[in-house]
């Protein structure tokens, strides 16, 4: 191997580029041709450079929908995350309420959320704190179930040392417990996020007065298909980044862990 | 230095740093059936001795080692350490283990491992004796690895180095050095001798090696399996601090012979 080959020229980086997002270039580039061959009317289906136009020209629309959505996803997620964390925690605490708790956790993860959203609406108003509580439901099932299951999976041999270590409870569940929880609690978030968002988003598109979701369906009752179609690009690519880098924390986070 | 609360004691105070007193153990297997795994062990050791257990695989060794350390509840007898239950020794963080498996915790450093048992007892952590005792364990400059960046060896000496931190008055181990090749081993074995001698821990340790137990031991008691019994009971006359030459002499020589034959099944009937 020289030396050359492992600086990578500005070549390699195009030639990845290409190699992964080619898919991604030819529907584009497909799109595009199809809409100028068969001449769609663009309420039906708008021109990609015309997308891109609206993204260009108008980003500041874009900019403070896509900014509300984020927040309320990621407001929404910690503090699902949290109370799922806590809750998981008093059910290990005691062995009764963990009886209760497991089961009920189990049993509402599966309840399909989104048909929650009209009922939630109802009590907390239309407007951002459904969205906000909808996120926040969803963000708590996986943390709770995962949380919990991690609170008990400790490495071979540790509960053993840290009895003949004289620990206390306190110090078990400081030094041992919480920490052996620290894997299952990235795969709770990686699960999470993703879904976090786009609850967000729906939720705003089913009730909301402002985010992504409201912008997609103003934009599409308005018949502003361009809109339409550069707010789903924007939350494509936000569920894409969220996605991402809760992969990427997750691997980071199993590097130091296991 | 513990003077009795209220009644007297009935047993006088006794002298045994361990004592485990005919103790039989039975565990209950999956599906009801009983698996008698030690039977009559009878094993007194007395203040800063060090005592090493033979014995084929399977045959209990381990079993005695979780009794003393107060991880298992005897079937039958009796096991006092230092004249109380077990979990005294253990709650007033005085006693040291390394277990066979190291049990090391994954997400902390070699540092951060051996210092666990400060945290634990809530001391301040001692960098230097932290310091010392990966240098004799022979892991210096391993402080900011992870344990899964080491071999099996090395991280049954992290687990050794950890036993030692707080100065510990009894201290058990179990197969510490298993993993470990030969001349390691040699090596860690002297090692081992000669932070004891400084301390005179009341050590029981486990091992399969008939040469480590006799180098390190004061006495070696030998068991046969299932179940597991005591067979065989020598005092090693080697006077302190023992050199590696000790292991050249005829004397040496005579002693393993007869450790091993006892240790093979036809050895004794
Ligand atoms: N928790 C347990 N439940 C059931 N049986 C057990 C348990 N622990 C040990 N045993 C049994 O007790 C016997 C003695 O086991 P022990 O681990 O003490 O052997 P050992 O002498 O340490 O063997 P080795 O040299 O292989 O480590 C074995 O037959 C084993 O199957
Ligand atoms: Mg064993």
């Amino acid at each position: 191997m020289s030396p050359v080959s492992q600086t990578r020229s500005p070549l390699d980086w195009v030639k990845t580029a290409i190699s992964r997002y080619w898919g991604v270039v030819g529907v584009l580039i497909a799109w595009q041709a199809w809409v100028t061959i068969t001449g769609v009317n663009s309420i039906v289906i708008p021109h990609p450079i015309n997308v891109v136009g609206d993204l260009v020209f108008n980003p500041g629309v874009y900019l403070a929908n896509a900014g509300q959505t984020l927040f309320l996803a990621a407001a929404g997620l910690i503090l699902g995350m949290a109370l799922g964390t806590m809750v998981a925690i008093v059910a290990w605490s005691s062995r009764i309420l963990s009886g209760i708790l497991v089961p009920l956790g189990l049993i509402f993860s599966s309840v399909p959320v989104v048909a929650l959203i009209p009922v939630l609406a109802r009590l907390l108003g239309y407007d951002v704190k459904t969205v906000l509580g909808i996120v926040i439901i969803i963000s708590f099932f996986p943390a709770f179930v995962f949380t919990a299951a991690g609170l008990k999976s400790l490495p071979p041999g540790s509960s053993d040392l840290f009895k003949v270590f004289g620990a206390s409870r306190w110090t078990r569940f400081v030094h041992l417990v919480l920490p052996s929880a620290v894997p299952n609690w990235m795969i709770a978030l990686r699960l999470s996020a993703p879904p976090a968002v786009l609850s967000a988003m729906l939720a705003e598109f089913l009730m909301g007065k402002s985010g992504l979701g409201f912008l997609f369906r103003q934009s599409a009752t308005e018949f502003a298909t361009e809109r339409a179609f550069g707010t789903s690009v924007i939350a494509t690519v936000i569920s894409v980044l969220c996605f991402t880098s809760a992969v990427a924390a997750e691997k980071f986070i199993n590097e130091k862990w296991k | 230095m513990n003077a009795p609360l209220s009644s007297a004691p009935a047993t006088a105070p006794e002298a045994w740093a361990i004592n485990v007193d005919h103790v039989g153990k039975t565990f209950t297997l999956d599906g009801g059936k009983e698996l008698k795994a030690i039977d009559d062990v009878d094993i007194k050791i007395g203040q800063g001795e060090f005592v090493a257990l033979l014995g084929p695989s399977g045959c209990g060794k381990s079993t005695i080692l979780r009794l003393v350390a107060a991880l298992e509840d005897v079937s039958t007898g009796r096991v006092t350490v230092e004249g109380s239950n077990p979990t005294a020794l253990s709650r007033a963080h005085r006693l040291g283990v390394a277990f066979q498996d190291h049990a090391l915790l994954p997400w902390l450093t070699i540092r951060d491992n051996i210092a666990l048992p400060y945290k634990v007892a809530g001391r301040p952590v001692d960098d230097k004796r932290i310091a010392e005792l990966l240098a004799l364990v022979g892991l210096s400059g391993f402080e900011k690895a992870r344990p899964r960046q080491l071999s099996g060896g090395m991280r049954q000496r992290v687990s050794i180095a950890r036993a030692l931190v707080l100065k510990p008055d009894v201290l058990l181990l179990d197969e510490p050095f298993g993993a470990l090749d030969a001349v390691t081993r040699r090596h860690m074995n002297v090692e081992l001798q000669r932070i004891w001698s400084e301390q005179r821990i009341t050590t029981l340790l486990v091992t399969h090696s008939v040469e480590e137990a006799l180098f390190l031991a004061d006495r070696v008691i030998v068991m046969s399996g299932r179940p597991g019994r005591i067979i065989k009971e020598i005092q090693v006359p080697f006077a302190r601090p023992r050199s590696p030459d000790v292991q050249r002499t005829m004397e040496f020589h005579h002693l393993a012979d007869e450790l091993t034959l006892a240790l093979e099944p036809e050895g004794h009937h």
